[in-house]
């Protein structure tokens, strides 16, 4: 699955541990969700979309 | 597991614990064995002892699956115990039929638990290599 997630993290100028920090998750979770090379769970996708301020499907692009 | 979570850290100090006691349990029930036969009721419940800490860990484990709030970190886990699985399978297959047919030394079945952990272990640095990455 596809995703925004660098590009709304970059716009705000975080780094991938920032963004760690504000979801509780590890950098290494930021980071393998960023790449695609893993999905993140229904719950964490909306923490992620609540951080963001933004509906699920505005990130998490279906491919 | 570059930073370790408080999960992480529970976990390898009760696996830890639990291995601690395997060699001891190990050590105990082969000095009772090498000290003359034991009838078989005996030797079922000296045998048996060293099985409770390998019990003990996979209750640990799945302690460390609940405790986990990571849920990146349970998976790259769960994928390391299945890489240990499968390694530890294949490795044991291989080697019982070089034991039968080649004459090659057999191995003792209690060294599979620590076989099986070193295998999880190892599995990991390709999985953090995988799944690592770098900060952008």
């Amino acid at each position: 699955m596809n995703n925004r997630l660098k590009v709304l993290r970059a716009e705000r100028n975080w780094s991938q541990q920032d963004l760690a920090q504000r979801l509780e998750v590890s950098r290494q979770s930021v980071n393998a969700i960023e790449t695609g090379k893993y999905d993140p769970s229904l719950p964490l996708a909306f923490r992620i979309a609540r951080l963001f301020g933004l509906p699920i499907e505005a990130i998490f692009i279906d491919s | 597991m570059g930073s370790r979570s408080p999960a992480a850290r529970r976990f390898l100090r009760r696996v830890a614990i639990a291995s601690g006691a395997y060699v001891v349990t190990v050590f105990f029930t082969l000095h009772i064995f090498r000290r003359g036969p034991l009838h078989l009721p005996e030797a079922i419940g000296v045998a048996i002892v060293p099985s409770l800490p390998i019990l003990a860990v996979i209750a640990i484990v799945g302690l460390y699956l609940k405790e986990e709030t990571d849920e990146f970190k349970r998976e790259i886990f769960i994928q390391s115990l299945l890489w240990g699985s499968g390694l530890t399978l294949a490795l044991t297959s291989f080697w019982s039929f070089l034991h039968l047919f080649a004459h090659v030394p057999g191995v003792d079945g209690f060294h599979v638990f620590a076989m099986f952990w070193i295998f999880v272990a190892i599995s990991a640095f390709p999985l953090a290599r995988y799944y690592g990455g770098s900060d952008e």
